[in-house]
């Protein structure tokens, strides 16, 4: 099965995410005080640092589950116009090279073929 | 006694809303036309309700407590929620409910031995919103949401969301109203929402998935389209097309295919289609 099989349910990001995504306090506290809002819902040192580094590879292999990476990049970077062009993009390109590489090969490869 | 008028899936990537002109005009136009082609035809069926089936995108129940299927039962629905609206680049909708039918499918669905968790008060994020955008933007037709664990393990498969489809399909005829009732599903095509490939779709599959759409044999569909091809086609969010396996099992023959762009920059395969036979 795929990637998204490698999620840990039990993992406390997953339980933060889920409660930060619902309230707007929640939210400001990530933007000053995200060290103290991780240790309140319990997460590890290494929860932490992969959210602060911002890193997709290192919070999919401790078990966040996918869906929650590029939400919690958005926390970081906004909200708005989430396009290809965004921050969210390099930091896809930082944690996976060669599957980055395809998306935007195959997607040159698209707009030549429109022309 | 009620009936099913109408049956159509759509893509609700939220590129289609939140930067919609970023894709190509090519695949903008096709959007535009598709979109509003679905709307013709779901205005001409004269639906009094929307049975609208898409992905919960871990939104309304916690990673501890997924149900395979959510009824929102509300007087009124109200979209998208507060994390969404920017993102998506819509204002605040509003579109009433049906909480007499909505109520009647979480019972006489657990009658049929089928368990539907239900909410009074269901949050929306692009499964909702974007498919309300375009088919339903003037809240003309009543709504009944239904979301589905399209993404969180262990994923149901498509087997198990035809057999969900024909069940919920018995009970809405089962309703004694003379509602007419359009199932809309929405989700897909091939995506991997935050994965490794998150920047990429797979047109091979998408537009095999369609053919087989298009060919109308759902026994073969079901025989081929496994969940593991799904997962491996993007995982994840691809098999948000259990949606359409749902609304599947409401029809019988073909679809019109209206429309596929392989549109990474609303990061997803975007296709739109229509049964005709109703099941």
């Amino acid at each position: 099965m795929g990637n998204v099989e490698r999620c840990d349910k039990t993992l406390p990001t997953n339980a933060m995410m889920y409660a930060v995504r619902k309230d707007a306090a929640l939210r400001a506290r990530w933007r000053t005080d995200l060290e103290g809002l991780a240790r309140e819902f319990g997460l590890s040192r290494a929860e932490y640092e992969a959210i602060r580094d911002k890193d997709p590879r290192r919070l999919m292999d401790l078990g966040v589950h996918q869906y929650y990476v590029p939400q919690i990049l958005r926390l970081f970077f906004g909200n708005a116009q989430n396009s290809n062009s965004s921050e969210t993009l390099e930091c896809y390109r930082r944690a996976f090279p060669a599957e980055t590489a395809q998306a935007l090969e195959l997607q040159a490869r698209l707009e030549r073929r429109r022309g | 006694m009620a009936e099913i008028v109408a049956a159509m899936a759509m893509t609700h990537s939220p590129g289609l809303t939140g930067w919609f002109t970023r894709a190509p005009e090519d695949d903008q136009q096709q959007a535009r036309r598709a979109t509003a082609e679905m709307r013709r035809r779901l205005e001409a069926a004269r639906p009094d309700v929307l049975v609208m089936l898409s992905n919960d995108h871990l939104l309304n129940w916690p990673i501890n407590n997924v149900p395979e299927y959510t009824v929102g039962i509300a007087d009124e629905h109200v979209g998208p929620a507060d994390w969404f609206d920017e993102w998506l680049g819509m204002e605040k909708y509003r579109v009433p409910g049906h909480p007499g039918l909505a109520r009647f499918i979480v019972n006489e669905g657990a009658r049929r031995r089928l368990a539907l968790a239900w909410l009074s008060e269901m949050q929306f994020d692009d499964g909702i919103s974007v498919p309300t955008h375009y088919l339903n933007p003037d809240a003309r037709f009543r709504l009944i949401p239904i979301t589905m664990n399209c993404t969180v393990p262990p994923i149901p498969t498509p087997a198990r969301a035809y057999e969900v489809g024909r069940t919920l399909g018995d009970v809405l005829h089962a309703w004694p109203g003379p509602e007419r009732i359009a199932v809309v599903a929405t989700g897909g095509l091939s995506h991997e929402p935050g994965g490794p490939r998150y920047f990429w779709v797979d047109e091979e599959f998408d537009r095999w998935f369609l053919d087989l759409l298009k060919r109308g044999d759902h026994a073969a569909l079901l025989a081929e389209c496994t969940l593991e091809r799904m997962e491996a086609a993007g995982s994840g969010g691809t098999a948000e097309l259990l949606a359409w396996i749902v609304a599947l099992a409401c029809t019988r023959g073909p679809a019109d295919v209206l429309a596929y762009m392989p549109a990474i920059a609303w990061r997803s395969g975007t296709g739109m289609v229509v049964w005709n036979e109703l099941a």
